[in-house]
């Protein structure tokens, strides 16, 4: 099963902080629900694991990253995953992020994302209709996250923005994916939904 | 004797035999919960085995790591293709010529194929050990369209058939290709094309469905390592054929293997093949010495046991400017799998799918089936239906819909116009079946008068005109033919094995009787309806008749039950096996009555002296004097038994017709009206037939309303559970009514000609026919199912027709 993201976010952060941190992988997969990086390989090569947890079932994802390119001059970083569980199912995304510079606001950026996710297995099978839903919401966590550790970095005069510090000191958003956290979600975004489409 | 004088009405009430509604005997226990399935099954010291499977549609093994597994307190063994090798049993022949991986040797081509099992001391530590099996792939490039794995640069499926050029069925021009097969005569066809007024042609597509019977496939293998022999308790429509598949290999003496199918909670063709999981139950046992239960869930059954239909097929049909059909052309594209499993005879890599002519008068015809390999489940059954007959027929009903629109006519003028007539019975078609029998006119005027064809019609344009109607309605009508009891052995074999079946009768001394069979019912009423043949042919009560199905130790050899050969072929071995005991009874009851055999006649249940009611003798009599004295030169004992070869199919017709309200604003298709006539030839059990109408009817409205079993483009099934697979309940059936008319078969001893797929077969075209009728005014000449909600909903924003 193949879903392809084309997501842009605007963030309240310079695109040089934005850049500095999409560029340390480790970082930016701590970003991610349930992810983490545990072994460097190579310069460009990475070890992960994803843990999703549906009620009493965990699943552990396990897998490689590879940065394909990262070009510094156009903030671009082109990724490629892969993994996958014991029981029975893999993933693979080929990832290409874009940091631009927004002309009218030196301190913010839009961050762009561009993915084609491949799920094999159990998770295409049960999980296949949820696939769109389920990945907007772990994106938007996911950009919570990077978006509160991007202010925690210096600004190139030295200082972490002060207004946002306060937030970021309390992390607020889970590290681990929560299959009923995610139904919650899920629901209330449809709920909204249906609430602002009457509206 | 002074027994009471009965009149010949009440002994024959008495018998409840043939054309009595009479009340299924299964039923007491099946209602009771006193049913035997395979899983009701325990013996000693019984392990159980569950499978590994694949999560991918197609990729090579690097490697697999038992390590886990086999750690776990409880497992006795895992295994792999690699185990199976030194007993050559990790590849098996399937039934079509083809050969299948038991458990996936090097590569996987279809996911949830079967990689490793485990045996383990209960179900559960069994399940658990299968995620600790650790299997590590290597991906390779998906081909689930068939058009697509026949071009040239398409990834090779079958790396175990490289270089073969030559198949089951004659060359193979492509590494993804199975077969190309031909019926008709191809240069008739094309000139009838040629000079034709009018052609019309249509795509469709048959969509890819599965039985799913109620209990899944499964087995409980026995070795006895002192006896050496083998039982196996399984989920199979054709238990014999099954033994000697086990015997050839395994190398046990076909006498030493035994196979039982005891009660069947519905087969459907899913329970014809032989699967990989039997064949690992079987070998566990034996390299065990102890019983290996395997019972798969729904998700297993659904996603990798025998599918039925995914036929890619173009019609063509030409005719004269007045609908007289002059020429058929008919090409598929069928998408048999990764393997090809279908259990057709062996002549026939398509089936019977050349009855595709259906009920008309069609001079020139020619059909080409081109099978070809994908990476999806292997199969291709009869699911509830003769061999690719469902197909046949959807593509022929389909295709007079399609020219009747075209030309502006009706749809049951323009079938009445090309029925082959009821005199030129028997009738050869342009493919060369010879049609037994059959009256399509008279069966078509009851229906179109009982549902009152020209008021719908009326109906119909009256909402037309009307823009604010919130439904559209649509009239289905389909008069089809359905080519059933395979069959002749000269044309029908499975593995070498003709296509025959068999009864063995005894009647005891006390006139009671079993009769033994070579088929297995499967919900359709066996042990009810044989006995009533056999009371009928004999004279004794139903009610003493028992009747064992299913255990190749004391059964006769039999194909089994599959395609409506029950009826048309086990049901004349009965006839047959009695009418032999019928001849030594009127010896025995002659020399009771001291008159010559030409004396007597024969009457409901006794043989009477010619003239004189008071001398008689009845069955009861002439048994108890089979066993007490027989005449001089007699062996004593009355018993027969019988292998009936037919000498031709049976042709079973029907007359259907659908009413449907489609919801312009939600798509829902409501079903007003559904009236189905059913010709089966003689009727056996009235109430039987009208049960296995109803069955097959909504099994027919599940696959054209519901059913489909969708991939993504990685080889991912996404609808593998009942939550998203069509199973219809009671909430969802329509209403059925039902009629009869009865032209029986000239070649049958009973005139009978099997009914129990004839409903699956004939609905499921008659939806399609309805739902497209309710577009056609918008120019629509078909609609591919499944015609749910969803679907129906884009076709009525297609074409303007939304609310």
């Amino acid at each position: 099963m193949e879903v392809k993201l084309d997501k842009q976010y605007p963030l309240d952060v310079d695109a040089t902080r934005a850049w500095a941190l999409l560029t340390d992988l480790k970082a930016v997969a701590s970003c991610m629900p349930g992810a983490e990086i545990t072994e460097q390989l190579s310069d460009t090569s990475y070890k992960g694991a994803v843990k999703v947890k549906v009620g009493p079932a965990v699943a552990q994802f396990g897998g490689t990253v590879d940065v394909l390119e990262a070009l510094a001059a156009e903030r671009k970083m082109v990724l490629r995953g892969k993994g996958a569980d014991k029981g029975g199912s893999s993933a693979s995304m080929d990832l290409t992020a874009i940091i631009t510079a927004d002309p009218a606001n030196p301190a913010h950026c839009v961050l762009n994302g561009q993915a084609a996710v491949i799920v094999n297995g159990k998770f295409a099978q049960f999980g296949g209709r949820m696939m769109v839903q389920v990945s907007d919401m772990l994106l938007a966590q996911f950009v919570e996250n990077f978006r509160q550790t991007a202010l925690t970095l210096p600004t190139a005069t030295g200082a972490a923005s002060t207004p946002s510090a306060a937030k970021v000191s309390a992390p607020v958003v889970a590290r681990e994916i929560n299959g009923l956290a995610i139904f919650w979600a899920l629901v209330k975004s449809w709920l909204g939904g249906l609430f602002s489409k009457r509206g | 004797m002074n027994a009471p004088v009965q009149t010949v009405e009440a002994r024959e009430l008495a018998l409840a035999g043939m054309g009595a509604s009479r009340l299924r005997k299964e039923d007491a226990r099946f209602i009771q919960g006193k049913g035997n399935y395979v899983d009701d099954i325990k013996m000693p010291g019984m392990l159980h085995m569950d499978i590994v499977r694949s999560p991918i549609a197609h990729g090579r093994i690097v490697k697999i790591n038992k390590a886990a597994a086999l750690a776990i307190p409880g497992v006795h063994a895992v295994l792999t293709a690699d185990d199976l090798k030194p007993l050559k049993l990790h590849w098996m022949p399937t039934l079509a010529g083809d050969v299948a991986a038991v458990l996936a040797d090097e590569k996987v081509h279809f996911q949830m194929q079967e990689v490793a099992i485990v045996i383990a001391d209960d179900r559960y530590i069994a399940a658990d050990a299968v995620e600790a099996v650790e299997v590590e792939y290597e991906e390779l490039p998906v081909v689930m369209d068939p058009y697509a794995a026949l071009q040239p640069g398409a990834p090779v499926i079958r790396d175990d058939l490289a270089g073969k050029t030559e198949g089951a069925h004659g060359k193979r021009d492509h590494h993804n290709h199975i077969f190309t097969w031909d019926a008709g005569d191809k240069s008739a066809a094309d000139a009838a094309f040629a000079k034709a007024e009018v052609t019309v042609s249509q795509h469709m597509y048959y969509p890819r469905v599965h039985p799913c019977p109620l209990e899944t496939c499964g087995c409980v293998a026995s070795f006895d390592p002192v006896k050496g022999d083998l039982t196996t308790y399984i989920t199979s429509q054709a238990p014999h054929i099954v033994r000697t598949v086990v015997s050839m290999l395994s190398g046990i003496p076909e006498s030493k293997v035994r196979i039982v199918s005891p009660d069947i909670g519905g087969g459907f063709g899913n329970k014809v093949p032989i699967y990989p999981g039997y064949v690992c139950a079987i070998v566990s046992s034996i390299v065990l010495g102890r019983p290996v239960k395997w019972v798969e869930d729904r998700i297993e059954n659904i996603s990798s046991t025998g599918f039925a239909r995914d036929y890619h097929m173009d019609g063509e049909l030409a005719a004269t400017a007045d609908g007289k059909i002059t020429g058929l052309r008919v090409n598929v594209i069928a998408d048999h799998g990764a393997f090809d499993a279908c259990a057709d005879p062996t002549k026939f890599p398509a089936g019977m799918f050349h009855i595709v002519s259906g009920s008309y008068d069609i001079p020139a015809a020619h059909a080409s089936v081109k099978g070809v390999y994908t990476n999806k489940a292997p199969g291709g059954v009869a699911y509830r239906c003769s061999f690719r007959v469902t197909e046949a027929v959807y593509l022929i009903e389909r295709m007079v819909d399609v020219l009747a629109q075209k030309l502006g006519m009706d749809k049951a003028e323009i079938r009445a116009k090309n029925f082959v007539k009821k005199s030129q019975f028997p009738y050869t078609s342009a493919f060369g079946f010879e049609y037994d029998s059959g009256d399509y006119q008279t069966a078509l005027d009851k229906v179109l008068k009982a549902v009152d064809y020209k008021g719908l019609r009326a109906e119909q344009k009256a909402k037309r005109a009307d823009p604010n109607s919130p439904t559209l309605m649509g009239i289905g009508l389909v008069t089809f033919t359905e080519v059933v009891g395979a069959g002749p052995s000269k044309m029908c074999d499975i593995l070498g094995v003709g296509m025959f079946d068999s009864c063995e009768i005894r009647i005891h001394p006390t006139g009671s009787a079993i009769a033994r069979m070579g088929t297995i019912t499967q919900g359709q009423g066996h042990q009810t309806t044989y006995a009533q043949i056999i009371a009928t042919e004999l004279g004794i009560p139903s009610e003493v008749i028992q009747v064992e199905e299913g255990d190749t130790s004391t059964a006769p050899y039999g194909l089994g039950t599959y395609g409506s050969r029950s009826t048309p072929v086990a049901g004349a071995a009965i006839a047959l096996a009695a009418r032999k005991i019928h001849a030594k009874a009127r010896k025995i009851a002659a020399h009771m009555l001291e008159v010559n055999e030409n004396d007597l006649d024969w009457e409901v249940d006794r043989f009477k002296v010619k003239g004189d009611d008071s001398k008689f003798k009845t069955m009861a009599d002439v048994a108890w004097q089979a066993y007490h004295q027989p005449p001089d030169g007699l062996e004593p004992g009355l018993e027969a038994v019988h292998y009936y070869d037919p000498p031709n199919f049976t042709f079973p017709f029907g007359i259907y017709l659908c009413v449907v309200d489609i919801d312009r604003a939600t798509g829902e298709t409501k079903v007003r009206r559904f009236y189905a006539l059913d010709d089966c030839g003689t009727r056996i059990n009235p109430m039987i037939i009208d049960g296995q109408i109803h069955g097959g009817l909504t099994e027919g409205f599940a696959v054209a309303m519901g059913q489909q079993m969708p991939f993504d483009a990685q080889g991912n099934l996404l609808g593998n559970t009942l939550m998203d697979y069509f199973l219809p309940t009671f909430v969802e059936t329509p209403h059925w009514e039902t009629d009869h008319t009865v032209t029986p078969s000239p070649h049958h001893p009973l005139g009978a000609k099997g009914v129990a797929e004839s409903p699956h077969v004939g609905s499921i075209p008659t939806f399609t026919s309805a739902v497209v009728d309710a577009f056609s005014h918008l120019g629509v000449t078909h609609l591919d199912m499944p015609h749910n909600a969803f679907r129906t909903w884009k076709a009525l924003r297609k074409h303007g027709a939304a609310l």
